[in-house]
């Protein structure tokens, strides 16, 4: 019983640090609608996954990452109406996810599968999946080491890196190929509808503690780990839904974050126009 | 890969922005080649920003053909022609929490150029030393950009573009906020550089004080159309 829970735990820190990442990168390149519609693709593909009796996982990831190659092509050769295309993939996917999960529903009679991809489970987490999570991170990582100036220079002002010739077409295709892989390997926790919670929500919380952005990074990093893991650790005492306590869990730090800057830039302006102090 | 000595040609371009139905930049036709400094001057408004950025591809266009030292901005090869080019735009301004350093912001100018896991070299290192004394910033290199004035960030920034050593350099409005002092050293900077290394300089700027004396030509923009200057320069 604790093994399995031990897994997860595992599973939820490296989930929740690496979606507060990927978050970040994707927030500041400012990709955040494709990635949107790059986790629609994912549950769309975990669904079909469930019709053609494939492992969920791996058939969201083939289906994420093909969306978001296709994506990023697409939006380096089209100037108008990106939001159309993005918007587009974003409702076709969440049509045929629903539709996948209707037929499997129909056919399958696979309800405990169903609801993992939809709700996300502690029991799905196995060793298997969590060497993928690791090869995840350890690519991703090795990918901004190698890159480091090249991105530093995108991170700090992105159309003077393209005027000096980055490849900034090919590091965002990138960062949405892993924003890809990040969410179909946390699709089992999390479930597929929630999965974006991990996301955003992080990234957001760290805008409002830091305006650096190494230090955003670092932030959303760690409060994507602490919301999936307190997130798992209350739904396993409280016997709750895992994603949906984890979704919870994150919305509760990103308002806490957001009131604790009005408390404190209200103490601040009290501060500057005391006398003493001022 | 063999690149085209004009750096810059422009064959009736037309480029508007994307919710305008009014073009920016219309029938624009223009010639530049090696070793010029081309002024582009004009009232708010009259497209100067839109030209520089459709020169760089940043912008393309939607009749007409564009053409980075040869290769049209269309092509994703423009990618190396861009290596060629430094770009001092026009909202360069940081906000005070931007936390890069100068020496950090110029050190990103060399990124292009670097493949995986390789640093800057000492050459490198030196030449950002040598470009900021010339700017006269060597003193800033380790502060936060943000929390320096409007203009030293723009010396900043135009060190950056120079320490690249570009063979065409593009500096949309590079005199915004400098003090006279400023604007004269920048300028004969800019002259020398164009001198001594052979390379082309396009300067947009609406105040054409003093560098309109540096100058080789002036090219003179209103309402989306040049109205002098227009064609080789
Ligand atoms: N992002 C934009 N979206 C829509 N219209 C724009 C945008 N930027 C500039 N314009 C319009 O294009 C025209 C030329 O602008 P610009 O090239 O910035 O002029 P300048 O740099 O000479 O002041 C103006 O009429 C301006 O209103
Ligand atoms: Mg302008």
């Amino acid at each position: 019983m604790l093994e399995f829970l031990g897994l997860a735990l595992l599973a939820a820190v490296l989930s929740g640090n690496l979606c507060g990442a990927i978050g970040f990168y994707v927030q500041r390149l400012k990709i955040t609608t494709l990635s949107f519609s790059v986790a629609h693709a994912a549950l769309a593909g975990a669904s079909i996954g469930l019709i053609l009796n494939l492992d969920p996982v791996y058939s969201a990831m083939i289906v994420a990452v093909a969306s978001a190659l296709i994506l990023g092509v697409i939006f380096t050769r089209v100037e108008y109406g990106r939001e159309l295309i993005s918007m587009a993939v974003f409702s076709t996917s969440s049509a045929i996810a629903v539709f996948a999960i209707y037929l499997s529903n129909v056919r399958v009679l696979a309800t405990a599968s169903i609801a993992v991809v939809l709700w996300g489970s502690l029991l799905a987490i196995t060793v298997e999946k969590l060497i993928l999570l690791l090869l995840t991170l350890f690519i991703f990582v090795l990918y901004i080491l190698a890159y480091k100036i090249q991105i530093d220079s995108m991170l700090y002002d992105v159309k003077m890196a393209e005027a000096e010739g980055i490849n900034v077409q090919m590091h965002m295709l990138i960062m949405l190929f892993f924003a890809g892989l990040i969410i179909s390997s946390s699709l089992r926790l999390t479930g597929g509808f929630l999965v974006f919670t991990l996301l955003y929500n992080p990234v957001a919380a760290s805008f409002q503690i830091s305006r650096r952005a190494h230090m955003q990074l670092l932030v959303s990093s760690i409060l994507g780990a602490s919301s999936a893991s307190s997130g798992l650790i209350v739904s396993y005492i409280l016997d709750w839904p895992v994603g949906a306590t984890i979704a919870l869990v994150s919305s509760i730090i990103l308002l806490s974050a957001y009131i604790a800057k009005i408390i404190v830039e209200a103490a601040r302006r009290r501060c500057l126009s005391c006398p003493m102090l001022g | 890969m063999r690149f085209s000595e004009e750096v810059v040609k422009l064959k009736d371009v037309w480029v508007a922005y994307s919710g305008s139905d009014r073009p920016a930049m219309r029938n624009i036709n223009l010639t530049v080649s090696l070793g010029k400094l081309l002024l582009i001057t004009g009232p708010n408004g009259a497209g100067k920003t839109t030209l520089i950025e459709t020169c760089l591809g940043l912008l393309k266009p939607y009749r007409g053909s564009a053409y980075l030292f040869g290769v049209d901005t269309r092509s994703w090869r423009v990618r190396y022609s861009r290596k060629m080019c430094g770009f001092v735009p026009q909202d360069f301004m940081k906000p005070p929490f931007e936390t890069y350093t100068v020496r950090h912001v110029i050190r990103l100018g060399f990124a292009p150029y670097k493949s995986i896991f390789e640093s800057l070299t000492e050459d490198e290192n030196r030449r950002i030393q040598r470009i900021s004394e010339l700017l006269e910033i060597e003193d800033l290199l380790d502060r936060p950009i943000g929390t320096l004035s409007g203009g030293q960030q723009q010396r900043a920034v135009i060190a950056r573009a120079l320490a690249r050593r570009p063979k065409a350099l593009f500096l949309d409005e590079p005199f915004s906020s400098l003090d006279r002092e400023g604007r004269k050293l920048i300028s004969s900077v800019i002259r020398e550089y164009v001198d001594s290394e052979g390379a082309s300089v396009i300067i947009v700027s609406h105040d054409v004080n003093p560098i309109i004396d540096y100058a080789d030509i002036v090219v003179k923009m209103e309402n989306g159309r040049i109205i002098s200057g227009e064609g080789y320069a």
